[in-house]
């Protein structure tokens, strides 16, 4: 087990081995510092913080609407459920309603980028366990996703669907765009099966992901781990079957066992057929009426929380209302949660394994960069 | 000897080398383009890009002399790889087998140990940034392991190539001797004398053994996806070589596909009897060979994710019966 294999302090190590900020195995900059023995990592440290932006600062005093399209820009993967979630703080301060309509399409929008995430998640892990082939074409099968979220948000990374009250005008499903959505998850489905398939039956695949970086139930609940990572573990815990806005899509909560690279690999895998069902289920029974609900009036709030299910975790966002201007904003991000996680995973495996552990827990760490973490030496 | 015969076998000798590095410049690009790029359905680089346009770049930049523990023999280090691969070329040609003892499979063995042995020089000299300790204890986070030693990518690809040197290429080498074991001499010149006569050794049930043994060690030699641990984008990057720029990365790039091509024509002399050599149509099949294998190889990089040792192992020991399989097979 990981925690038996960790050494004291005063137990000699090797050397270190530090990789990043900037490593062709990370897609972001981050620094992670290996302590080794003969190429088995002993211990670990991740180090985030080069890519910090005060998003939260920069927050500070700007009129609601201007910072919730701030918060769009925490991160490049998962920006509508940053969007979403600030502006779902702002709804419930304001106690606004919001069209039935409006909701469905944010569930669209919003599973359509769980799709997206774990896609790039599935390609990046490939690449970074040296499968050219299968991370490029899942690079491939991603592009139909990412092009139905341009049809719906005008871009393929900043989107800007979500406002209070509901959602951009321009961002209304006719019935040209539901075919077109149709037509989409249906051949990322079919893609995702196939690629599942010959993902699972291939035993040098397997060799390199059963049983690698494992964590347990126990340790990831120790290490405060979320997400499609946590569920890994074999923890039952989505926060989609406790929002008020997923209640009428049925849909089941996946797990696996062991916490492993494959664990978390197929967690992903088998999400995705998840997520395509509550968008199947949205787009049948899509209700008609407005998308916005222009008729909320500004006041003042307490400091209000928000929690949803972002495709790598929980994400919380907070702030409170002062004459229509954001107060004290904080934002959490999974990957805060899952640092943790990432250390320990690697303990005990070899240095090339290490990356593919980090990677494991779909690390987003420019979006976690907003935060400052203060260690007293 | 005739000066007519001198000036024959000087042009047969030029000539095949000229040959063989014109086709060498094409390998990495048909490697990439054609068969990576259409598995992996993408573009790809132009076919001139990895092993001529690259080169050319690199060697044309402002070069950069990185830092070293022995600076002008780390930088010469590329340098004396692809020496060692031309000698290794040259003496496959059958104007040079006067030779003797040079043109036998145990020069050949000789040589490619110091190509293999140059990539853990390569990565022991390297001095990255990645290599600087603080002159100060790191107190950052608090300092779990303080004094430590800071090991760095390239120093990590150093071990990993003595590694390999260790066992990595068993296979490679083992499958060079199944044609010594059917021959019974160590000279090339013997090995193609007896092929033309009775026919390829690959045609034998120990040929198609030794060669299948040959390919996948010749895999391992390239450090080719599934056996690319010594340069694995996972944590050492390009590994030994990462630290060499401008004209010293051009003769990197110029040696592994030199380095291609001279597997290939050591494979045709040993297993098919057909040594390079531009006044025979037998150079046909050297370059018909030289492009099959990365073909091959590619198919294979293609389809497999990179193997740790603990993967490396048992298939460099299942390889290594194999060929010890394919010498006794001679012997029946």
């Amino acid at each position: 087990m990981n925690s038996n294999q960790k050494p004291s302090r005063e137990e000699s190590i090797e050397a270190e081995i530090t990789m990043g900020p900037v490593h062709s195995a990370a897609i972001e900059p981050y620094r992670v510092r290996l302590f080794v023995e003969d190429e088995i990592v002993k211990d670990a440290e991740i180090t985030v913080g080069i890519n910090h932006r005060g998003v939260e600062r920069i927050m500070e005093g700007l009129p609601v609407e201007k910072a919730n399209s701030l918060t769009e820009k925490i991160c490049g993967i998962c920006s509508n459920i940053h969007l979403w979630n600030s502006v779902m703080v702002a709804e419930k301060g304001l106690q606004i309603e919001i069209p039935e309509r409006a909701n469905y399409i944010r569930i669209i929008m919003a599973e359509l980028e769980r799709i997206h995430s774990h896609l790039l998640y599935l390609a990046h892990g490939n690449e970074v366990l040296g499968h050219e082939t299968f991370s490029m074409r899942l690079f491939y099968i991603r592009e139909t996703v990412m092009e139905l979220l341009r049809m719906i948000g005008g871009n393929r990374v900043q989107y800007g669907v979500s406002v209070i009250g509901g959602v951009r005008p321009r961002c209304e499903l006719n019935e040209k765009r539901i075919k077109k959505i149709r037509e989409g998850i249906d051949f990322i489905e079919q893609k995702v099966s196939d690629f599942a398939n010959r993902f699972v039956a291939d035993p040098m695949i397997l060799s390199r992901i059963d049983g690698i970086c494992s964590i347990s139930k126990k340790d990831a609940l120790r290490l405060a781990v979320t997400g499609p990572s946590l569920r890994a573990t074999g923890v039952d815990l989505d926060l989609r079957r406790d929002m008020e806005c997923y209640q009428p899509f049925d849909f089941e909560v996946i797990t696996q066992e062991g916490g492993d690279i494959k664990a978390n690999l197929l967690m992903r895998v088998l999400e995705i057929p998840e997520s395509i069902k509550i968008i199947r289920q949205a787009l049948n029974n899509i209700p008609e009426g407005p998308i916005t609900d222009r008729t909320w009036k500004m006041q003042d709030t307490d400091i209000i929380k928000s929690y949803v299910e972002a495709p790598r975790g929980r994400l919380y966002h907070s702030y409170r209302l002062e004459d229509g201007r954001v107060r004290g904003s904080i934002v959490r991000t999974p990957s805060m949660s899952n640092i943790g996680a990432m250390q320990y995973a690697v303990i005990g495996h070899h240095i090339t394994d290490a990356q593919l552990g980090i990677v494991q827990c779909d690390p987003c760490f420019t979006c976690t960069d907003r935060a400052i973490q203060i260690i007293e030496i | 000897m005739e000066a007519s015969t001198i000036i024959y076998s000087l042009a047969a000798v030029v000539g095949t080398i000229i040959v063989a590095f014109i086709v060498s410049i094409w390998l990495p690009g048909i490697e990439r383009k054609f068969i990576q790029a259409r598995i992996q359905q993408r573009i790809g680089p132009p076919i001139s890009s990895p092993g001529l346009m690259a080169p050319l770049k690199f060697f044309f930049k402002e070069t950069i002399n990185p830092n070293s523990a022995l600076p002008q023999l780390y930088n010469a280090l590329p340098l004396v790889a692809i020496i060692t691969i031309f000698f290794i070329f040259l003496f496959l040609i059958p104007e040079m087998y006067f030779l003797g003892a040079l043109t036998s499979i145990i020069a050949i063995v000789g040589l490619l140990k110091i190509e293999e042995v140059i990539y853990v020089f390569m990565g022991s000299f390297s001095r990255s940034i990645m290599s600087l300790s603080m002159p100060f204890p790191d107190l950052a986070k608090g300092a779990k392991y303080p004094n430590l030693t800071r090991s760095f990518l390239e120093d990590l690809s150093s071990l990993r190539a003595f590694r390999l040197i260790a066992f990595g290429s068993f296979p490679l080498y083992i499958a060079l001797f199944v044609p010594v074991a059917r021959v019974g001499s160590i000279f090339l010149m013997d090995i193609v004398s007896y092929q033309q006569l009775q026919g390829p050794i690959l045609f034998s049930a120990a040929g198609v053994l030794g060669a299948i043994v040959y390919f996948m060690g010749y895999l391992i030699l390239l450090n080719e996806y599934p056996f690319a641990i010594l340069k694995t984008k996972a944590d050492v990057i390009e590994g030994p070589y990462m630290e060499y720029a401008a004209k010293y990365r051009s003769y990197v790039y110029l040696s592994r596909g030199f380095l291609m091509f001279t597997l290939a024509a050591l494979f045709s002399v040993l297993f098919l009897g057909i040594p390079p050599n531009i006044l025979s149509w037998g150079i046909l099949i050297n370059i018909i060979v030289a492009l099959l294998f990365p073909i091959l190889g590619a198919f294979m990089s293609a389809f497999s994710p990179i193997f740790t040792f603990k993967q490396f192992y048992p298939v460099v020991a299942a390889l290594s019966i194999l060929g010890v399989l394919a010498i006794i097979t001679t012997f029946l």
